[in-house]
């Protein structure tokens, strides 16, 4: 572990921890196959943590374990979500609890429209929160605003969920959507996957105007590129299913440099 | 000009049974019976024709499994000893929706007309078919049995051979009558077996919109066979949507013919949401060129109901258009088919046929029977088919419920979504209104 050493030691902004896990070991349903081997991250409030890694390393196995995904089974290891064992709650439990994942690959939906789609999801959230549903003229403000956040036409409120939607469409209306429903805690998986630097851009500066105090985000991605825009606080490097290395933000500029390698060799030593 | 002769579906020699046997006889000479009691009064119109297609249900008989048109679909099941064409039992009620559709709204009893309107759109006649034969023999002799082919179909043949009187609608040449026309078919006996028979007719650059709603009838188990012939002249053009909510213990077999000539259009939505078993035999013969039909339809199958669609699209001419969409939602012990056949024939050339059909299957013990089926002679053309039938799709349930959404939402908003597409494709809004909200009842139900 002599190289944790070079970077400085990563120490929590605020003491209101968002999300705790612990010796997360988690497998393909299907087959057993085990992804995640005792993974251990802790994300506290306000925080921009950066989860890199190369490919096969587990990155997109934990956004999709955090969001509930049923394709993959936990075997050891606790999550805590804000004071509550999220692992304990179903998919969307867990999105009204204000967890919310960005999706690598969106789907489209076809038929169901895109402010059908928000209004339900909006309100889903509104309900938990024992709020009253929005009326329809303060809920259309709010997805104007919004889509504006990231530069979408409100035009889009018609069309089919990701139908016919590009590739940065798709994913300006993934930042779009963690706009509208306002979560504690966001997941990024790896947004920034077939995007060119002006939608990474809008994506960048959408995800930047929603920073704040009481949000925290990981960002999961595999190339340096997208932290040039959203800085993290913290990088941590996923080998084999477990967190590897944790750094500041220059940690992600160095394996840019240097590629995975090392840290694969380094951890080989280690483990 | 009598319609081109098509391929009849293929029917295989199967052996009947001794009931069903006796149970055709019967029918046979209740027609003769009524034929003969006509010719004494004086005869009926069409009679010949009558003789005809009674000759032709004769000779086919009663579809059993056998007969590979009806391999899924035992509608001979549903023939009982009951089944009579002297229906005594009384009639029942259906419940009426649409009324606040804008048009010409017409009810009947037994297929017939209650009433006919008094005063209509410059070039629109609704009468009675006998009532039109008095007026103008000649047009009805020309267009009744145009569309329909005696020898393909046994049910729609018992029908013609049975049905003494029907609708008639017809659009004079030229007349675009924008309004709808909305037939409630608000009455219908208790029980035993029901014929109504319909001609509509658009003449040459004529247009009309027909809607037709099979009304909920609680306590009627009525069979009703139905033959309907649609005549689109050249230029002309039909919208044709028909809503039949029978009761699970009802039995619908309908029969569509439909004949176009050339540049001419015509549309079906055909959607059903009730009766225990239904087979919609929809055919369709675009007759020269420059035609273009649309079939569409839409099922909802829950319980132990039996729905089938079969569709035949013979293209007889070239340059012609044809777009099909079916989809269906089956829940519990249902049973769903479709069998979808387009046939292009060798001078056909440039004909664009497009069909899809989807089903969604809800539960373990539901089912569906999918077969569409290309048969393609001509060399130039554009046709395409597909079949899925699955479950709802997971990858976009997960993405809904990431979202907060809840599970039985989740469902809900993509079965809605599903089922929708088709009745989107209907014209006028209030009748999609209507549906909307009797998809999200009927869907409601099977979403949690």
């Amino acid at each position: 572990m002599t190289r944790r050493n070079n970077h400085a030691p990563p120490t929590p902004l605020k003491d209101t921890t968002m999300l705790t896990i612990k010796n997360l070991h988690a497998s393909i349903e299907e087959d057993g196959t085990e992804i995640l081997k005792g993974l251990d991250l802790q994300v506290n409030a306000g925080e921009v943590h950066a989860i890199m890694g190369p490919n096969g390393s587990g990155k997109s196995t934990l956004a999709s374990v955090l969001a509930g995904r049923e394709d993959y089974e936990v075997t050891e290891g606790s999550i805590d979500f804000d004071g509550e064992d999220l692992l304990e709650m179903e998919t969307d439990e867990r999105a009204r609890e204000g967890l919310f994942l960005a999706f690598q690959y969106p789907v489209e939906l076809p038929g169901v429209s895109m402010s059908n789609f928000l209004k339900q999801a909006v309100n889903s959230v509104r309900e938990h929160k024992g709020q009253d549903p929005l009326s329809a003229g303060d809920f259309l403000k709010l997805m104007k605003e919004k889509a504006a956040l990231v530069h979408l036409d409100p035009s889009l409120k018609a069309r089919s969920v990701n139908e016919g939607f590009s590739g940065g469409e798709k994913k300006r209306n993934e930042i779009f959507q963690l706009a509208m429903l306002d979560p504690k805690l966001a997941i990024l998986d790896e947004t920034d996957s077939g995007l060119d630097i002006d939608a990474l851009r809008i994506v960048a500066d959408g995800v930047n105007g929603l920073r704040g105090d009481d949000r925290a985000f990981v960002v999961i991605t595999h190339y340096q590129r997208l932290l040039d825009y959203i800085v993290p606080d913290f990088v941590h490097v996923l080998v084999d299913g477990k967190i590897v290395m944790s750094g500041g933000k220059e940690l992600a500029l160095e394996l840019e440099e240097k590629g995975y390698d090392w840290i694969k060799a380094d951890a080989g030593q280690t483990v | 000009m009598p319609a081109r002769l098509s391929e009849p579906d293929p029917i295989q020699p199967f052996t009947r049974t001794e009931e069903i046997v006796q149970i055709e006889q019967k029918l046979i000479e209740e027609i003769n019976a009524r034929l003969e009691r006509q010719d004494a009064n004086g005869g009926n119109g069409w009679a010949s024709a009558r003789r005809m297609a009674a000759g032709a249900f004769k000779e086919m008989g009663l579809p059993t499994k056998r007969s590979e048109a009806y391999k899924y679909t035992p509608v001979a099941k549903r023939v009982t000893d009951d089944l009579s064409l002297e229906n005594s039992a009384g009639t029942v009620q259906a419940d009426r929706k649409l009324e606040d559709v804008e048009g010409i709204h017409l009810s009947t009893t037994n297929g017939l007309l209650d009433s006919v309107p008094e005063s209509l759109p410059e070039g629109l006649t609704i009468s009675s078919l006998v009532d039109a034969y008095e007026g103008n023999r000649i047009f009805v002799n020309d267009h009744l049995s145009r569309a329909f082919v005696a020898d393909r179909d046994a049910f729609s043949s018992l029908a013609a051979a049975a049905a003494e009187d029907g609708i008639l609608i017809h659009a004079a040449a030229g007349a675009k009558i924008d309004t709808p026309i909305v037939i409630h078919h608000d009455t219908v006996s208790v029980s035993g077996l029901v014929q109504p028979r319909i001609l509509v007719v658009a003449d040459e650059g004529a247009s009309l919109n027909l809607v037709e709603r099979f009304g909920h009838a609680e306590g009627s188990s009525a069979f009703e066979n139905r033959i309907a012939e649609m005549i689109v002249a050249d230029g002309g053009s039909i919208d044709h949507v028909l809503i039949y909510e029978r009761s699970q213990q009802s039995t619908f077999v309908n029969g569509l013919h439909v004949y176009q000539e050339g540049s001419s259009h015509y549309a079906t939505n055909t959607i059903t949401l009730g009766g225990g078993m239904v087979r919609n035999n929809l055919h369709f013969l675009p007759d020269g060129e420059e035609c273009e039909t649309h079939l569409n339809g839409l099922y909802i199958a829950r319980g132990s109901q039996h729905i089938d669609n079969h569709t035949f699209v013979d293209h007889a001419k070239p340059n012609c258009e044809s777009n099909e969409l079916f989809k269906g939602v089956v829940a519990d012990s249902a049973t769903g088919v479709f069998n979808g056949k387009i046939l292009v024939r060798q001078d056909s050339q440039k004909i664009n046929a497009y069909q899809s059909s989807k089903s969604i299957v809800l539960d373990r013990s539901a089912s569906v029977y999918a077969k569409p089926e290309l048969e393609i002679y001509a060399d130039d053309v554009r046709c395409s088919h597909g079949a899925t039938t699955g479950e709802l799709d997971e990858d976009a349930l997960f993405y809904l419920r990431a979202r907060g959404i809840k599970p039985e939402k989740a469902r809900l908003l993509l079965l809605e979504a599903f089922a929708r597409d088709v009745v989107d494709l209907i014209d006028q809004e209030p009748v999609r209104d209507y549906l909307y909200a009797r998809l999200h009842s009927l869907l409601e139900a099977h979403a949690s």
